[in-house]
């Protein structure tokens, strides 16, 4: 009973450590892709008459894009172990096979959606195509693994009725939410509109004109995946960490309490305790930054320059 | 007065007509599936629509600012509205799956959690980033002040936006949108599974033990898709973006219920019937 437990403790710790890596390879890999909901600037900018050399791949939504990728690779491994491969060799196979299949998507999604905008002479740059498709895939490569790795751990370790490629689905969906969620902000006012005060929404009047030029050239969406790797990466991986923990500690070590309710209590505590955080850290943004008031302005403008 | 979500489309009304073509498409796939599967998968039915009507109530809440939000230029998180409440609800259905032999309270329960929980953590995420990452408080475009806390929001709304970042109600319309989310999926999937787990074992002449893995298995399936059609369902209904349950768009939720339902009886008795014929 007790070694059981620990053992669930140690396999919740992994995975939640997985999911971390997970969420934080997911986020940059979109944020170099332009994959998230900012990259509807990307693809206006050219219709404003700003041309640039940023990647511009929205096959999709991430969360679906991550279900399906997800789905495939945990599929493909899953295959592979029925006949009896390595489980953490098929798991790499399984991974490798979903990031071909990313790949194919985010060439074809580049070529597509950039040809469309040809009428206002954004060109296709087959260099950018080069450089950039293969560290999305990296980045691909990286995120996929660690979620099928961490929903095989849910498996055969947890003990989780869904098959594998269902929990593929299931936590690539969820991954894509998370990373989407947390990271789009971050790409899209801190670093397209990097130009734009700090401190304040883009002001509507400025869509379109986001920033195409680096300290030398014009900037690539490697840069922004540098960038963005700072702060919405790990966030995004903490973000997704914090799920997945949570949701398996408070089933691993308070199930066997009052019949199963005792992990629906803790769970409830959890979402207090966060609400609780929340709240905190929107009152605290209140009294730090203080309103967009003709007096206060001068204040936070200060602070940030 | 946005330049953002231009004019409503599709107005907040019930369509009379559409709503009566609708319920008696419900009631004929109801109908159908009693005279196939008899009580036991009519009942299932039942809580199958159930299950896609409360996903349906739920996506309302949850607060989903889309591309505008990626920009700080309106409130909510910045993802489609479908995408996020799927990512919610489907974290809840993988809490109420693994509680399912405790019993169908327990699952309903582990399932509620489960979303709200994924909720809980992101909604607290985009904060984070809003706060610490841009710099830029909470504000409701929507509302001129919190309904739970009775924070102003004109004076914090930097110019040329709408709002930004997820004022506390909308953080609570997201817990509640997500709890909603995983109740519904848990519902879906734990009445699918009752019905596979008494069919199977009978058509493959089978003890349930083999037999169990291919029931969880589609009894997954069919949930998660069914999940899914009707987060995308009501994200017409919503028409891009939403705040939560302070949002006036909130009030088109009956006719997504409506919608939900039916789509979910229709779905629901082919899912009955894969193993009822």
């Amino acid at each position: 009973m007790v070694e059981n437990l620990v053992l669930g403790i140690g396999v919740t710790a992994l995975a939640g450590a997985l999911a971390t890596v997970a969420g934080a390879a997911e986020d940059t890999e979109s944020d170099i892709g332009s994959q998230g909901d900012p990259n509807s600037q990307v693809q206006l900018a050219p219709q404003m008459g700003y041309i640039h050399r940023i990647f511009n791949k929205a096959v999709s939504g991430e969360p679906p894009a991550y279900g399906l990728w997800c789905a495939l690779g945990a599929g493909v491994a899953w295959a592979f172990m029925a006949i009896n491969l390595n489980a953490i060799l098929a798991l790499i196979v399984g991974a490798a096979v979903a990031v071909f299949v990313q790949g194919v998507y985010a060439t074809t999604a580049y070529l597509g959606r950039t040809a469309s905008l040809a009428k206002f002479e954004q060109p296709v740059y087959i260099d950018i195509l080069k450089s950039v498709t293969t560290v999305t895939m990296a980045h691909a490569f990286v995120a996929i693994f660690t979620t099928i790795s961490m929903c095989y751990l849910m498996v055969a370790a947890l003990g989780h009725p869904f098959p594998l490629p269902l929990l593929g689905l299931v936590w690539g969906i969820a991954l894509g939410a998370a990373g989407s969620a947390t990271g789009n902000p971050f790409y899209g006012k801190e670093r397209q509109y990097q130009e734009q005060k700090f401190g304040a929404g883009v002001p509507i009047s400025a869509s379109g004109n986001i920033v195409r030029y680096a300290e030398a050239g014009e900037r690539s969406s490697l840069d922004n995946g540098w960038f963005t790797s700072k702060l919405a990466g790990p966030a995004s991986g903490l973000c997704f960490g914090l799920i997945v923990f949570f949701e398996l500690w408070r089933t691993v070590l308070f199930e066997p309490f009052a019949g199963g309710w005792g992990a629906v209590i803790a769970g409830v505590v959890v979402i207090l305790i966060f609400m609780v955080i929340d709240r905190f850290i929107e009152t605290w943004a209140r009294t730090t930054f203080g309103p967009y008031t003709e007096a206060a302005a001068a204040e936070p403008e200060e602070a940030t320059s | 007065m946005s330049a953002l979500g231009g004019a409503a489309a599709g107005g907040e009304g019930i369509n009379p007509t559409a709503s009566v073509i609708g319920i008696v498409i419900l009631l004929v796939a109801l109908g159908i599936t009693f005279f196939i599967a008899s009580t036991g998968g009519a009942i299932a039915l039942i809580g199958i629509i159930i299950g896609g009507a409360l996903i349906g109530f739920g996506v309302h809440f949850v607060p989903v600012g889309g591309a505008p939000a990626a920009m700080g230029q309106a409130p909510g998180i910045a993802t489609g509205v479908a995408m996020l409440a799927a990512g919610a609800g489907l974290a809840g259905l993988f809490g109420g799956a693994w509680a399912a032999e405790l019993g169908f309270a327990v699952a309903l329960g582990a399932g509620a959690v489960g979303g709200g929980l994924m909720m809980a953590i992101t909604c607290m995420m985009v904060n984070v980033i809003y706060v610490f990452g841009m710099g830029i408080p909470s504000a409701s475009g929507k509302v001129d002040k919190d309904p739970i806390t009775g924070d102003t929001f004109p004076e914090y709304k930097s110019q040329g936006t709408e709002g930004h970042g997820l004022p506390f109600i909308s953080y609570v319309g997201g817990v509640i949108g997500g709890t909603l989310g995983g109740l519904g999926g848990t519902l879906i999937y734990v009445e699918l599974l009752a019905v596979y787990e008494a069919a199977l074992p009978v058509i493959y002449n089978a003890p349930l033990e083999e037999i169990l893995p291919v029931a969880v298995s589609l009894a997954g399936i069919f949930a998660v898709g069914m999940f899914l059609v009707n987060a995308v369902l009501t994200a017409y209904n919503i028409t891009g973006t939403i705040e939560g349950p302070h949002d006036p768009k909130f009030k088109r939720f009956p006719r997504a219920i409506i919608a939900s339902a039916v789509a979910s009886a229709v779905c629901g008795m082919v899912a009955i019937m894969v193993v009822a014929l």
